[in-house]
């Protein structure tokens, strides 16, 4: 019978769910890992809730940057916050060859796990990438500058540290408009993560009169060669879905 | 011109210096690493960020503008040359800075690229700039990346001290001949075009030798693996003259701090295709010439869009020629990051790029002694000259079959565009198919393959209807040797 080890989607309760399942000493064959929530559940199967133990989680990050790599463990962490549902399972399998290969595990390609969490972790790491791009701050009352995004892998953690350096005496916020969480930057102090309440969102929701905004637009539109145009080329560099937050495009 | 000028507003200035702004090509904003500081406003990302792309598809990723278009040069190709009739305005240096650190703030932009028009003379117009670039790095504190034009004729002094504040510096060539340039842009003088790219050349070298590097600017760091990439096998490189030019660049510039960074992301230029008679061999070798004889960092190629009515010009309405352009730019990444020179890619017997076929099939297609590879075995090198492998690819084979061989099925998998480059790899010792190795198989194989993506390129607004027939219509002019090919079946 196999057992199934579910935590809730977060990175905490990964590691420690990896810890448990490893630990379980069922057998790799024998247990399965998934992130909540579960859609259809299984016959013939076991289920077991694990919940964010912040020892197992330090024990697991440990062991993998020792044992594997610390590119290894960036890797995994980017995996972790893609959207894909079979991510869980893949770092458990993941670990499994990385600690039997040690480092060099990441260049072992033809291994179609390892191939499956480079795929995890360049979908992640490409979004993160546009998001750094496409990001639109607004500017609130008292210069904040407040942004949203709807995010398809959980990016906000993987883009604030750029912002942190970019913007280092600025209060800022990037919102993740389907998780409800912020990363939270006041001038010139460290950024942490929240979550905000529904009160909050609305709060931070609301549009501001900006001349700025109709300056870039201005911009944006006089910038492009009428004899080149080529909305192909630009939805395949800008995809539709991106657009939604950037005020060019409205 | 309007006979009473009244005061625009800064959405109109902004609006009509940004639309002639908008033919220059370059706006990266890669070369420049440089971290953030608390108090100051932004960093540069070596890579380079882009944050919109516009209706063209084009990347925008600095803010673009001319500091002014009342331009006294009367260039035949421009269209702010000083015969047209236009709206002429000048942004003031603090307008630019409220512009550039509101966008930047806004994540709009990633910097300020910053050009003009002559106005008065280069002189004025440099110092305006100057003023401009000061303002923003010291007042404004702005730490982002800058991209400046620098103005033939203007004094070495203004630009020296330019270069200590901006990330990169261009100059454009436009016409790769002396006789283009004579015949176009009457007001430009070949020597003074050169004189800053030297400069500002020799300006990087004297800084990279004071902090222990090597003169020659960085390239990608995958090309430590070519043996004989342009770089490497550098007929201009003049490594006893650096000496005695770092002592003198010292004693003309008693201020310069001796560390601090100059023109870090390096210099650029571009050059107009298709206004000229230029071929694309005049074109390429110059770029050759241009990365190898100045170190530049890149050339970019702009189709030319007819604007301005003249004699010497291709007529209004002529469609810019975006295939060749982009030929162009897949030569261009061939001799950067491939390890090819020009000369292997054109010759004097053919002068012009392929229009059906990318440069890197062209030139496999006429070497097929050298395949096909086994991907298992060869070389980084010449893994790269294989089409359909480019060098995250070819990376990947490197190091993935240290652990185990390949199969066809993982160098999909790695990202290696089967389509093209099933023609020349074995895997094992072993094609994907039985594939007769012969010149022109393969070559009707790869034209099938591709013409739809070609033409779509050249036409980027329409559509083509379907047909039973291959009579993909090209700008590009059909050469004599390609209607004999087509006779002998070849194509």
């Amino acid at each position: 019978m196999t057992t199934i080890f579910t935590c809730q989607n977060r990175f905490d309760d990964m590691m420690t769910c990896v810890y448990d399942a490893w630990a379980s000493r069922l057998g790799h064959s024998n247990v399965r890992l998934m992130t909540e929530p579960i859609g259809n559940l299984e016959l013939f199967c076991e289920y077991q809730h694990v919940d964010a133990d912040p020892q197992k989680t330090a024990s697991v990050i440990r062991s993998i940057q020792k044992k594997i790599s610390p590119y290894a463990y960036s890797m995994v962490y980017r995996a972790a916050m893609s959207d894909q549902p079979d991510k869980l399972d893949t770092i458990y399998r993941f670990l499994v060859a990385g600690f039997h290969y040690g480092a060099s595990v990441t260049d072992y390609l033809q291994e179609p796990i390892v191939m499956r969490i480079f795929e995890l972790n360049r979908k992640a790491a490409n979004e993160a990438h546009f998001f750094k791009e496409f990001i639109r701050f607004s500017n609130m009352q008292n210069n904040v500058l407040v942004s949203h995004i709807e995010p398809k892998s959980d990016v906000i953690t993987l883009i604030a540290p750029h912002f942190s350096d970019r913007l280092p005496s600025e209060n800022w916020m990037i919102i993740d408009d389907t998780r409800s969480t912020a990363v939270v930057h006041p001038m010139n102090q460290n950024y942490y993560l929240t979550s905000l309440s529904e009160k909050e969102m609305d709060q931070l929701s609301q549009e501001t009169d900006d001349p700025f905004v109709d300056l870039w637009k201005g911009f944006f539109e006089n910038i492009g060669i009428k004899e080149r145009k080529n909305p192909r080329c630009q939805r395949n560099m800008l995809p539709l879905w991106y657009r939604k937050h950037m005020p060019e495009f409205h | 011109m309007e006979i009473a000028p009244r005061e625009l507003s800064l959405q109109e200035k902004l609006n009509i210096l940004a639309d002639a702004a908008k033919y220059d090509v370059a706006c990266t904003s890669s070369g420049s690493s440089r971290k953030g500081k608390k108090g100051h406003l932004g960093n540069a990302v070596a890579d380079g960020i882009c944050h919109s792309f516009s209706s063209d598809g084009r990347c925008v990723s600095l803010l673009k503008i001319l500091l002014s278009n009342e331009c006294i040069f009367d260039c035949k190709y421009c269209l702010n040359r000083s015969s047209n009739d236009r709206v002429r305005t000048t942004f003031t240096p603090e307008e630019i800075c409220t512009l550039v650190i509101e966008f930047y703030r806004r994540n709009y932009i990633e910097g300020l690229f910053l050009s003009s028009g002559i106005v008065k003379s280069p002189t004025y117009t440099m110092e305006l700039m100057y003023q401009t670039i000061y303002l923003l790095r010291t007042k404004h504190h702005f730490n982002g990346y800058i991209h400046v034009k620098a103005i033939p004729g203007a004094p070495e002094e203004l630009i020296t001290n330019m270069g200590y504040l901006a990330d990169r510096m261009s100059v454009n060539l436009e016409l790769p001949t002396i006789d283009g340039l004579k015949e176009l842009a009457p007001h430009k003088n070949p020597k003074t075009l050169v004189k800053p790219i030297r400069q500002i050349q020799n300006g990087i070298v004297e800084h990279r030798l004071a902090i222990g590097k090597d003169p020659q600017m960085e390239r990608s760091s995958h090309n430590r693996y070519l043996r004989s990439t342009i770089f490497e096998k550098n007929p201009f490189r003049r490594l006893e003259s650096y000496k005695s030019l770092g002592s003198s660049m010292q004693q003309k510039l008693p201020s310069a701090g001796k560390s601090a960074p100059f023109v870090p992301a390096g210099q650029s230029t571009q050059m107009i295709v298709g206004a000229t008679g230029e071929n694309d061999l005049q074109l390429l070798s110059t770029t050759q010439k241009l990365y190898q004889q100045y170190d530049l960092k890149r050339v970019f190629f702009s189709a030319y869009v007819p604007l301005n009515e003249d004699s010497a010009l291709p007529a209004l309405g002529t469609a810019p020629p975006l295939l060749r352009e982009h030929r162009l730019y897949q030569a261009d990444w061939l001799l950067r990051f491939y390890g090819f020179h020009a000369e292997e890619l054109l010759s004097v017997d053919r002068p012009n790029f392929n229009i059906m076929l990318d440069p890197k099939c062209d030139w496999a297609l006429r070497h097929l002694e050298m395949f096909p590879v086994e991907v298992n075995r060869a070389s980084y090198e010449t893994l790269l000259r294989v089409p359909g492998i480019g060098t995250k690819s070819a990376y990947r084979i490197v190091k993935a079959r240290r652990q185990g061989m390949l199969n066809f099925d993982h160098l999909k998998k790695i990202g290696v565009v089967l389509k093209r480059a099933k023609y020349f790899i074995t895997c094992g010792g072993k094609m994907m198919y039985r594939i007769r190795v012969e010149e022109d198989f393969i070559t009707r194989q790869l034209i099938g393959e591709d013409a739809k993506q070609n033409w779509e390129i050249d036409h980027p607004q329409s559509y083509r209807q379907l047909s039973l027939f291959d009579d993909y219509n090209f700008q590009s002019e059909v050469t004599v040797e390609d209607s004999q090919k087509s006779l002998l079946g070849q194509m």
